[in-house]
């Protein structure tokens, strides 16, 4: 596993203006801290065999193969260019709230950026869906160069919405979706997350690849707020005045819980669940992307 | 209830701050945009209840926490009555008595008695009234009852330095009870500050019975004792002085101590020029000063020295030891040079407390009386010769203070008789014109006749020649028949001339004269039946005196009675001396100065010992003695005034002894100052408890208020 040290704090990302330079950082330090990984090349198809040299890697060796023919032979992959990946990106009012430094759409705009980023150097196919309670963008999947400065003006150009529905945009995804595909969805999911967890269920049960990035603020986690406070809903501008020392293990008790049924909900479903504090470095998301794609491969 | 610090309770408006903090912060919380407020919102009725309950009970017990303490401050007083009858409980009627006797001056008595009676005042609450007497002997200084205590503090502070007086308990005890009667609370104290002199238990000496006495029920009694616990002092409790010599016997003295002198004693004491008769005066017994010395104090003074100073002279001085004992009589010699007025000193030394160190007396040396005897008719007997008898008695004993002179009827006609104090008719009745001017002169002038016509006089000639001067005309004679006899029956006692002589009477006596006094004529004595014996007339600025039977054997056997001598003795020198005016008086007494008072005197400039003047008048001639020492009158007469008897001892007598013996069975005992004060102190902390109940509270609130704060709801 990589060192979160290695990373940069999403602090100083917050002061790079440039969304492709934050990618670029992102993503290039995380490949510093892989060194050798093993898991390089790993996006290729089988088209076609050859005979086994020394030195191939038998894991290759098709054995069925060899048990009709008696010869080793090996497989040879071609590398696929055509894996989609979709990253849904949620701009409602509630991922603007920020307690320090980055907002959650800040944070979720940097992984975004970094993961097209990452995707594209890895010669695939990425498109973007912003929404908040309707699709407010939406990029196709392209693996061209000049794709990404679409999308990453697309995600510069973000700005906060209002409520969430998370169900509609995944289902109009579902839709079009053609072929498998690797959907990633970057959200706080403060609203009916049953039935956007669900919807992530029918797209995995698509034969897609399903990533959730939950983004949450380190107050929402921790709730470290002293005095009477007056607090406003960013949706709803719904208020409520509360002591939050008072009622800070209530809060605490009812968000694991909230934070359990999702991960449950999300690992019974085989959708990979990763919760993300936006005062923490952007490592642990490439790194579930990483291993999500790995599986996958 | 009531408040001690009103004034706190304004600080009850600090109770609106957490009020104010609650609705200022409840209308304006800071405001925060947050992401959902769907995990707030999930927090359960309950708990929002609970949250609003919290609240509502941390401004409850923060607006109590500060009204708890302005209440404690506050200082609330649950009690009946207002404040002012709390502190004023059972308020208390005082009299301070300060003992200001002599014996205070010892050490830093006064002085401390002084700063417990200012102490007293001290523990006093608003309404009670206390009042203060200064006493010794008697009263000294009185402040009536009042509740101006700063009064009465100027008072003690004012009163006088104790002087030379004993102390009396008694009367100011009286007093106090007195003054106690009158007091406006039933709770009545006696407080005795004095350093309680044994001799101070002795009775009043006014004439009011002491045994028996004490204070009235209710009036409770305290003595501080101010004494020291170890006391040392010499003093000189007696004196034994004599008051009046004669001149041949200080001239006797003077031959003891001077042999050079003693022609002239042996001159004085006989007078040839006037023919005198009868044996020269023997050498007389030394003349002494006795002094009885004690040591009085706790601790005994073993030794010291004392002087005698005559005219503030030193002439003798002596050193003692007690030995095994604490009193000793001294004994020491007195020369004197002649006849005068001498004032003597004792000094004793050797001990720290002086006042009582000295003694004083005066001392006045006179010279013999000189009697002319006339024998008008002497016998042929001696034993019928009047003038042997009478000659007998005036000169046959050691150191008479007489000279007689023995004349006839032919010598006295040409008798001095300014020479002489006094003349004496013996059976003498018939005079020339030329003698009876003469003698009525000599009496008129001040001299004194001493009338005895006897069984030979004539009795017409007699009431003729001496009728302006005889007490009594002569009648006839009245011998009684057979064996029968007269007793003397009645005898003024208290005539200066017959106080010495109150003894019964043997005498018998078969002839006298009956005799009718004369309108200013006065019986001294009579026979059992009633008829006189013995008169008196004043004529001018002397006496007469009148006997009517014989001083001789004829009609009586009175020349051979033991009374004879003194008779004679007492009733010359009563005629010839004046009665000897006291000399010797104590401090505190009434010094009566009436003699020394000289013809035609208004008033008399007297000094002091310390040298102050005072003038007394004649018409009151008196002086209250103040300070021992000498009183000197501007015409040289000298007054001595000593310390009372007693004044210095300075043995004690136990408080309790005391208390127990003046304190009514039907008081309440009385408590100790200390106990007192606990009480009160009790008192008064009792409706104050409710002070540490309310600090006990504010402290459990205060805790329960961090708790709640910190609770959170589970």
């Amino acid at each position: 596993m990589t060192q979160s040290n290695t990373f940069i704090d999403p602090a100083v990302l917050a002061t790079l203006d440039n969304l492709e330079m934050r990618a670029r950082v992102v993503v290039e330090g995380f490949i510093a801290g892989l060194h050798k990984s093993p898991k390089r090349g790993f996006s290729v198809e089988f088209t076609d065999y050859r005979h086994y040299y020394q030195g191939d890697d038998m894991r290759h060796v098709d054995w069925k193969l060899y048990g009709r023919s008696d010869k080793l032979y090996i497989k040879q992959y071609e590398d696929e260019t055509n894996v989609r990946a979709y990253i849904l990106l949620d701009s409602s009012a509630s991922m603007s709230y920020a307690s320090d430094g980055m907002s959650k759409l800040e944070y979720g705009r940097t992984l975004a950026s970094a993961l097209a980023y990452f995707i594209m150097r890895q010669r695939d196919a990425v498109g973007l869906i912003t929404f908040d309670d309707k699709i407010r963008d939406y990029i196709p999947a392209k693996a061209r160069q000049l794709h990404l400065i679409r999308i990453l003006r697309s995600l510069h150009e973000l700005t906060a919405g209002t409520k969430t529905n998370i169900v509609r945009p995944l289902t109009e995804l579902a839709m079009t979706l053609k072929r498998k595909s690797l959907v990633i969805l970057i959200s706080d999911m403060l609203e009916d997350e049953h039935a956007s967890i669900r919807t992530l269920q029918q797209l995995r049960a698509m034969g897609n690849e399903v990533i959730v990035f939950h983004v949450l603020d380190e107050q929402e986690l921790h709730f470290n707020f002293n005095e009477s406070t007056e607090f406003i809903d960013m949706e709803t501008a719904e208020s409520h005045i509360t002591s939050p020392a008072a009622i800070r293990n209530a809060y605490l008790e009812n968000l694991n819980t909230y934070l359990d049924d999702c991960r449950k909900r999300c690992q019974t479903s085989g959708v990979e669940y990763c919760l993300l504090n936006t005062s923490q470095p952007l490592d642990k998301a490439l790194a579930s992307y990483l291993a999500r794609r790995t599986r996958s491969a | 209830m009531s408040f001690l610090s009103p004034l706190f309770l304004l600080g009850l408006l600090a109770a609106a701050i957490p009020v104010a903090i609650h609705l200022i912060r409840r209308e304006n919380p800071p405001r925060i945009l947050f992401g959902s407020l769907r995990f707030l919102k999930q927090t359960t009725k309950k708990l929002i209840l609970f949250q609003q309950i919290q609240q509502w009970l941390l401004l409850l017990l923060r607006a109590a926490l500060i009204c708890l303490l302005v209440f404690a401050f506050a200082r609330p007083l649950f009690y009946e009555g207002s404040i002012a009858q709390l502190l004023d409980a059972e308020p208390q009627s005082t009299v301070l008595l300060v003992d200001s006797s002599l014996s205070m001056q010892y050490g830093e008595r006064f002085e401390q008695a002084r700063q417990q009676a200012l102490q007293a005042l001290e523990g006093m609450s608003a309404g009670d009234e206390a009042g203060v007497v200064s006493f010794a002997e008697g009263t000294l200084a009185v402040r009536e009852l009042t509740t101006d205590i700063a009064s009465l503090r100027a008072f003690i502070n004012n009163l006088p330095a104790p002087g030379y007086e004993r102390v009396r308990f008694f009367p100011a005890l009286r007093l106090a009870n007195d003054m106690l009667e009158q007091s406006r609370h039933e709770q009545r104290n006696v407080v005795m500050i004095s350093d309680f002199q044994a001799s101070g238990m002795t009775g009043s000496g006014g004439g009011e019975n002491d045994a028996g006495w004490m204070l009235a029920p209710g009036v409770s009694f305290n003595g501080i004792d101010v004494g020291d616990e170890r006391s040392s002092n010499l003093s000189l409790v007696d004196v034994r002085s004599p008051q009046q010599l004669m001149e041949n016997v200080v001239n006797q003295n003077v031959v003891n101590e001077n042999a050079v002198n003693e022609s002239a004693v042996n001159e004085s004491a006989v007078s040839p020029d006037n023919g005198a008769i009868g044996p020269t005066s023997p050498p007389a017994a030394e003349e002494q000063v006795l002094a009885r010395v004690r040591s009085t104090g706790s601790v005994l003074q073993a030794q010291g020295e004392i002087s005698l100073l005559v005219n503030g002279e030193p002439q003798e001085r002596q050193t003692f030891a007690f030995g095994d004992r604490s009193e000793a009589v001294l004994n020491l010699p007195l020369a004197l040079d002649g006849s005068g007025a001498y004032t003597g000193e004792l000094v004793l030394a050797g001990d720290a407390f002086d006042i009582d160190n000295r003694w004083y007396f005066t001392l006045d040396v006179k010279p013999k009386m000189r009697i002319l005897v006339v024998n008008g008719d002497p016998a042929e007997d001696w034993y019928d010769d009047e003038a042997h008898w009478f000659l007998l008695a005036l000169e046959g004993m050691e150191n008479s203070p007489f000279t007689a002179t023995q004349v006839t009827m032919v010598q006295f006609a040409s008798a001095q008789l300014d020479q002489h104090d006094a003349v004496v008719l013996l059976n003498a009745g018939s005079l020339s014109n030329d003698r009876r001017q003469a003698l009525e002169n000599f009496v008129t002038g001040g001299g004194s006749l001493l009338l005895a016509p006897g069984d030979r006089v004539d009795a017409a000639s007699f009431n003729q020649q001496l009728a302006n001067l005889t007490p009594a005309q002569l009648d006839e004679v009245q011998v009684l028949p057979g064996n029968d006899y007269l007793l003397i029956a009645d005898v003024d006692r208290r005539h200066p001339a017959l106080r010495a002589l109150d003894v019964d009477w043997s005498a018998r006596f078969q002839g006298y004269w009956l005799s009718d006094p004369v309108a200013d004529g006065s019986v001294l004595m009579r026979f059992d039946s009633g008829d006189p014996l013995l008169l008196e007339r004043s004529v001018g600025d002397g006496r007469t005196m009148l006997v009517t039977s014989s001083l001789d054997l004829s009609w009586s056997n009175f020349p051979l009675q033991g009374l004879y001598l003194p008779f004679v003795h007492e009733t010359l020198t009563y005629m010839i001396q004046p009665p000897q005016q006291q000399r010797a008086w104590q401090v505190g007494d009434m010094v009566d100065l009436t003699s020394a008072f000289g013809d035609g005197m208004s008033e008399l400039e007297v000094t002091e010992p310390d040298g102050a003047t005072v003038t007394v008048y004649a018409d009151s001639p008196f002086y209250r003695a103040r300070m021992p020492g000498f009183l000197r009158t501007a015409n040289d007469v000298n007054v001595a005034v000593n310390i009372q008897t007693g004044a210095a001892e300075l043995a004690k007598v136990d408080v309790t002894l005391l208390t127990d013996r003046i304190l009514n069975p039907d008081t309440t005992p009385e408590v100790a100052a200390g106990v007192r004060t606990a009480q009160l102190i009790a008192e008064l902390e009792q409706p104050q408890r409710i002070w540490w109940w309310i600090l006990l509270t504010v402290l459990v609130l205060f805790l329960l208020e961090a708790w709640i704060a910190n609770r959170t709801y589970r």
